[in-house]
């Protein structure tokens, strides 16, 4: 029993949770709003989009590789479905859903290709595949921002859509989100595959040792692509929830915030060179970067200061853990 | 056998021919001296980004910030130049400002590389990462400072800098030309050059062999920040203002122009020569997008399959000269 | 059923320039606790990787288990019951001890889900199978090397293991730790698994062993059963005839010895304790001990990669700090180190630069620049100066042969005009010719007032070419022997090998 304990507290993931308790104290004495239900529910809605992209942004990182190019994938995804459902008059939330997940698997698998094929470094293969997914979804499928009254029915009534629903004092009502069902239900496969399944082992031994996973006969390329469609797969389903959050649809959106998603990865404890991390870890750093987001007005502080407070919050969680290993290596004489 | 200058020769026989191709289709937009001196304008900015990302590349590493640089010294120097200058002052004072302006702006650039430098050497965290997270806190930093605004007037004597000209060639130019000939000194004929490109080789030996590897990391990301912060100066002065957010399109295509130009991602190996006839190429297709009416969209696609192009190729080369390199041992 | 369960006959492999394997043979019976001995350089790992099926080789046949192969690949080996565990273990740090045993197994059965249940029983079978304890949840880089060898070879059990070849299985592990893996081995024995047991240590051989084949540069020197053997006999087998060498002489120059290097009381915990020494000038003075005794910790604190925590350094009677490899080498203290090719030399950079790269405030000219002139005298000096065989300096270190390229890295330490030269291992790897080249280099510059440390595993080595030597094991040292003239080889195995061997006994 006592090893347990041990173990659990070996883990970084658990004083991250209590920072994100302490912190949770600290802003409901300021503003006793924040840990109301209501509040908690809107949270998780807000969030459930930015936690799915960091389930799979944490895939990749897991197998030592690293993808940036998941936001143009996620709002390729949106607008062309939003524009295929415009153009064909089907109102279908489902169909929605496929066309933006096909989508996103098919930009994915490029990316599978261009890094297991052709063992291009990932970090620059994602970066020219962001530019180039966006760029051709500016260039050849359009710039036109779809206004709500544009909009087809089916996003506007999903994004309303609730679990259950709860009536406050004079009346009105609230609700927890469907999205929170989403959410789980991409955490629970996403959790499955890696626990339970020789294909989420073998994502942890490539990133473990990719040598070993080869001689032990892993199929690496087949992994590698596995994980560039899934995380286009997320992709897509965000690209939906995205649209029907907002009630709009613009192109340009989503691009451009990959910081706070590899913050909140990064936040829960993964590390880059691979094979370490957890997807509590990443759900509870999307918490943490989340309720900072919201908040930070609360603390005094404008909206301005977010992406510095990203910048801030990579640079001190990566400095922790890599001088931890730094430290660790300098110990047993291995020169890096 | 032409060893590292084979590939530069390919791109300028490339540049070439794309001048050539461009003439023979474009003639009347593409042949005139305001087509030339405006792409001469252009490549500075661009170019001394891609020197900065460079270096870092060099060593193995990369920088992700050199466009936060820019803009962090960017709006430093502008704060400077408007908030200091009021329109009653002399001609002597206000080129003071400028002088200081420019040299806070380069100070500022210093400091930023030097914290990217310190992180990667000395608290050993992964330039991927360390620049990802000074990229997010030097463009924060920025718009904390103009509240995500941009700053507009400066005044003429500064913007001679990015829009004058000496001669016929743009003075952005000429620093341009400047700066990548110092760099490729260094890079060549000193003890610090020689050293990042070992370094970037084999950062183990590079220790047993008593160079210091953590300060010469500190170096080369200096060396990045402060041709980013030069770059920031000219990109100012050009456009007479500045705000956040600018020049993120850069960032891929520098890492573009320099993996086109030869240089090795895993580190130790290009040529400044390279590099600098890959922005040549860069801008002359960037020019010839904007006669032939290119959208920024479509030049974005462009640029990101060039980039993945590029690599595929050189992927398909290196498995050629192994497969090459075996059969002359085994034959 | 075939007797034999191994039989590799005439087996010839050359690399560029080197015969690895001169039509070696060798068999191993099941059962059989067979040892592959020969010094660094003998062709071991060759043959090794050419069973394995991971090479193959020029002329020869294998057989296994009556099944001839012309062709073995590394999926019939397998097939067949071979298994390679290599040094580094191949064993996945972030996963845990249960599933790094039950992985491979796993993946054999195409299975497409995992059961943590089936992982965690095979992990414990095996484990029990060869009586051995160990926390299955534990994550690999959390435990002991000795562990990490059990979950290797708990791994190769899994997979139906017939013969297991271990590559130098012992180098990271106590006394205690070798012996229990030698009771392994007898497990495994007694259930009719083989070891190949791949080893330069002569009291390891001589303690496991049943069979042993003995390799000396690509050649097979015989195979013998382990009664017919002793230390005397296997250590001449293994070493082959003495190089007709005059032993170094240190020539005592003036009657005032220049203390060049004095060491008092240098500890660094976990590395080496109490370690006292006075190297003077013209001396080559050897440190040998088994892998693990410290001698490269200690070498690396005196170059400035592993600051001790205590104890003093003086060069030249003066108290110094060396804090970092500038230290050292304003010092002109210099370390050839160990692994040549991934720790001294920058293999794709062209020779020169390899040569240059620790002189390069000596080739600058008065505007701190590289001076052409004074950069192509230096590379052409010490190219000449220690016999360089290239077409072209400026040519890639990767096309030199792994004697030309010892050179390149000595060269570059040479040319810093050091006090005292620390080589670790200088040696392995190196054909016989590059070796008696490199040993007439180094007497030649201990001759020349050059204080020299020649760290180094082979004690003919040792005993030819130092006039003093240290004994270390644990981090200490055990013995000093201040005139090797005085001591003969096989005294010098027995206090180096058996030493361990007495503590237990």
């Amino acid at each position: 029993m006592k090893k347990k304990i041990k173990r659990i507290f070996s883990h970084s993931e658990i004083y991250l949770f209590f920072i994100i308790i302490i912190f949770s104290i600290i802003l409901t004495s300021i503003n006793p709003s924040f840990l109301t239900l209501e509040n908690l529910f809107d949270l998780i809605k807000s969030s459930a989009g930015m936690g799915i992209l960091a389930v799979g942004f944490f895939i990749v990182l897991l197998s030592g590789g690293i993808d940036v190019s998941f936001t143009a994938i996620a709002i390729a995804g949106q607008y062309i479905s939003a524009n295929v459902l415009m153009a064909t008059g089907v109102d279908n939330i489902y169909l929605a859903f496929l066309i933006s997940c096909s989508v996103g698997i098919l930009l994915g698998a490029i990316n599978g290709l261009l890094i297991s094929v052709f063992k291009l470094p990932t970090l620059i293969v994602t970066l020219g595949t962001l530019s180039a997914f966006h760029g051709a979804l500016l260039a050849f499928v359009g710039t036109k921002a779809i206004n709500t009254a544009e909009l087809p029915d089916c996003f506007k009534v999903f994004g309303h859509n609730n679990i259950f629903v709860l009536t406050r004092a004079d009346g009105t009502s609230y609700g927890l989100s469907v999205y929170a069902l989403i959410l789980l239900g991409v955490v629970i496969m996403s959790w499955l595959i890696l626990k339970y399944t020789m294909l989420g082992r073998g994502i942890h031994a490539i990133g473990g040792n990719r040598d070993s996973a080869v001689r032990a006969g892993f199929n690496i390329v087949g992994i590698q692509f596995f994980i560039y469609c899934y995380v286009g797969f997320l992709a897509g389903i965000m690209g939906v929830m995205h649209i029907s959050l907002l009630r709009y649809s613009n192109p340009m959106y989503i691009v451009g915030t990959e910081l706070g998603v590899i913050a909140a990865v990064v936040l829960g404890g993964a590390r880059i060179t691979g094979g370490t991390g957890s997807i509590i870890g990443t759900l509870l750093g999307v918490v943490m970067i989340s309720i900072l987001e919201k908040n930070l007005v609360l603390m005094g502080l404008s909206s301005y200061w977010h992406q510095l407070f990203v910048g801030l919050i990579i640079i001190i969680s990566v400095s922790i853990t890599s001088y931890q290993n730094k430290r660790r290596g300098i110990r047993s004489l291995t020169f890096r | 056998m032409l060893g590292k200058y084979s590939k530069t020769i390919v791109l300028f026989t490339i540049m070439v021919g794309i001048i050539i191709i461009m003439s023979i289709f474009i003639p009347d937009k593409f042949l005139t001296v305001i087509n030339f001196q405006s792409m001469a304008s252009q490549i500075p900015e661009f170019g001394l980004l891609a020197l900065a990302m460079m270096i870092a590349m060099m060593t193995g590493g990369i920088d992700l910030s050199v466009v936060s640089i820019t803009n962090l010294t960017g709006v430093i120097a502008a704060v400077i130049l408007t908030k200091l200058v009021s329109p009653q002052m002399g001609e002597g004072l206000i080129t003071l400002i400028i002088i200081l302006a420019i040299l806070v702006a380069i100070i500022s650039s210093l400091v930023c590389g030097l914290l990217s430098g310190v992180l990667i050497a000395y608290v050993g965290v992964p330039p991927i990462l360390a620049t990802l997270g000074t990229m997010g806190l030097f463009l924060g930093i920025a718009i904390v400072i103009t509240e995500g605004h941009g700053i507009t007037g400066f005044p003429d004597k500064f913007l001679f800098i990015g829009s004058g000209t000496i001669w016929i060639i743009p003075v952005p130019f000429i620093i341009f030309i400047v700066c990548a000939l110092i760099v490729a000194l260094v890079l060549n004929k000193t003890s610090l050059g020689l050293s990042i490109q070992m370094l970037g080789s084999n950062p183990v030996a590079s220790w047993f062999a008593g160079i210091s590897n953590n300060s010469i990391l500190v170096k080369t990301y200096m060396i990045s920040g402060l041709l980013a912060g030069i770059s920031s100066v000219i990109m100012i002065s050009r456009v007479n203002s500045m705000r956040p957010g600018y020049g993120y399109a850069y960032l891929l295509t520098a890492i573009l122009v320099i993996v086109l130009g030869g240089v090795n991602p895993s580190g130790g190996f290009g040529t400044i020569t390279g590099v600098v006839v890959g922005v040549i190429i860069l801008q002359l297709l960037q020019s010839g997008f904007n006669i032939l009416a290119f959208s920024p969209f479509f030049k974005k696609f462009i640029w990101g399959f060039m980039l993945l192009l590029v690599m595929v190729i050189n992927f398909i080369i290196a498995k050629y000269q192994q497969r090459s390199r075996k059969l002359k041992i085994h034959p | 059923m075939a007797k034999e369960l191994l039989e590799v006959k005439n087996i010839s492999k050359a690399y560029t320039g080197v015969q690895a394997l001169d039509n070696v043979s060798i068999s191993i019976k099941r059962g059989e606790i067979h040892c592959l001995v020969g010094e660094n350089g003998s062709g071991k790992s060759t043959l090794t990787k050419i069973i394995a099926g991971v090479v193959k080789a020029d002329e020869g046949e294998i057989i296994i288990n009556g099944r001839f192969y012309q062709n073995l690949h590394a999926i019939d080996s397998i097939r067949e019951g071979i298994q390679v565990i290599y040094q580094d273990l191949s064993l996945f740090p972030n996963l845990s001890v249960a599933e790094n045993i039950s992985l491979n197994q796993m993946i054999e059965r195409k299975s497409k889900l995992i059961s943590w249940k089936d992982v965690t029983n095979t992990a414990r079978t095996e484990l029990k199978n060869i009586r051995e304890k160990l926390d299955l949840g534990e994550k690999v880089e959390d435990i002991s090397m000795a562990s990490r060898q059990i979950v290797a070879i708990c791994r190769a059990l899994t997979q139906g293991a017939k013969l297991i070849i271990m590559d130098e299985p012992t180098s990271a592990l106590t006394k205690t730790e070798i012996d229990s893996l030698f009771s392994v081995i007898l497990d495994l024995k007694r259930k009719g698994i083989s070891t190949l047991f791949i080893s330069h240590k002569i009291s390891e051989v001589l303690e496991i062993s049943e069979k042993v084949t003995i390799l000396r540069d690509g050649r097979k020197v015989g195979e013998y059963s382990i009664d017919e053997l002793d230390n005397d006999k296997l250590i001449f087998l293994m070493t082959g005839k003495k190089i007709a060498y005059p032993r170094f002489k240190y020539k005592e120059k003036e009657h005032h010895e220049k203390m060049l290097l004095e060491v008092r009381d240098l500890s660094k915990r976990g590395n080496f304790e109490n370690v006292n020494f006075k190297l003077r000038s013209g001396e080559i003075l050897g440190i040998t001990g088994l892998l693990g005794s410290g001698r490269t910790e200690l070498a690396l604190s005196l170059f400035g990669l592993n600051k001790a925590d205590s104890g003093e350094i003086y060069i030249d009677g003066k108290q110094v700090k060396i804090n970092s490899t500038q230290d050292a080498v304003k010092l002109r203290i210099s370390y050839l180190p160990e692994d040549r090719l991934s720790q001294g030399l920058f293999i794709e950079q062209s020779i020169s630069n390899n040569i240059i790269i620790t002189i390069l405030r000596k080739i600058l000219n008065r505007l701190r620049l590289i001076s052409n002139i004074k950069r192509e005298n230096s590379i052409n000096k010490w190219s000449k100066e220690l016999e360089i065989k290239t077409p072209s300096l400026e040519a890639a270190a990767q096309s030199l042969s792994g004697g030309n390229q010892q050179r390149v890295v000595l060269a570059r330490w040479l040319a810093t005009n050091p006090k005292v030269f620390i080589l670790d291992c200088p040696t392995i790897g190196i054909d016989i010719a590059s070796k008696s080249n490199i040993y007439s280099i180094i007497r030649d510059l201990a001759n020349a007032g050059m204080g020299i440390i020649l760290i180094s595993d082979e004690i003919p080595e040792a005993l030819q070419n130092c006039n003093r030597i240290l004994v270390m094991s644990k981090g200490r040292i055990v013995k000093k022997i201040d005139d090797a003239s005085s001591i003969t080889e096989d005294e010098l195995f027995n206090i180096v090998g058996k030493k361990e061997l007495n503590k237990v006994g």
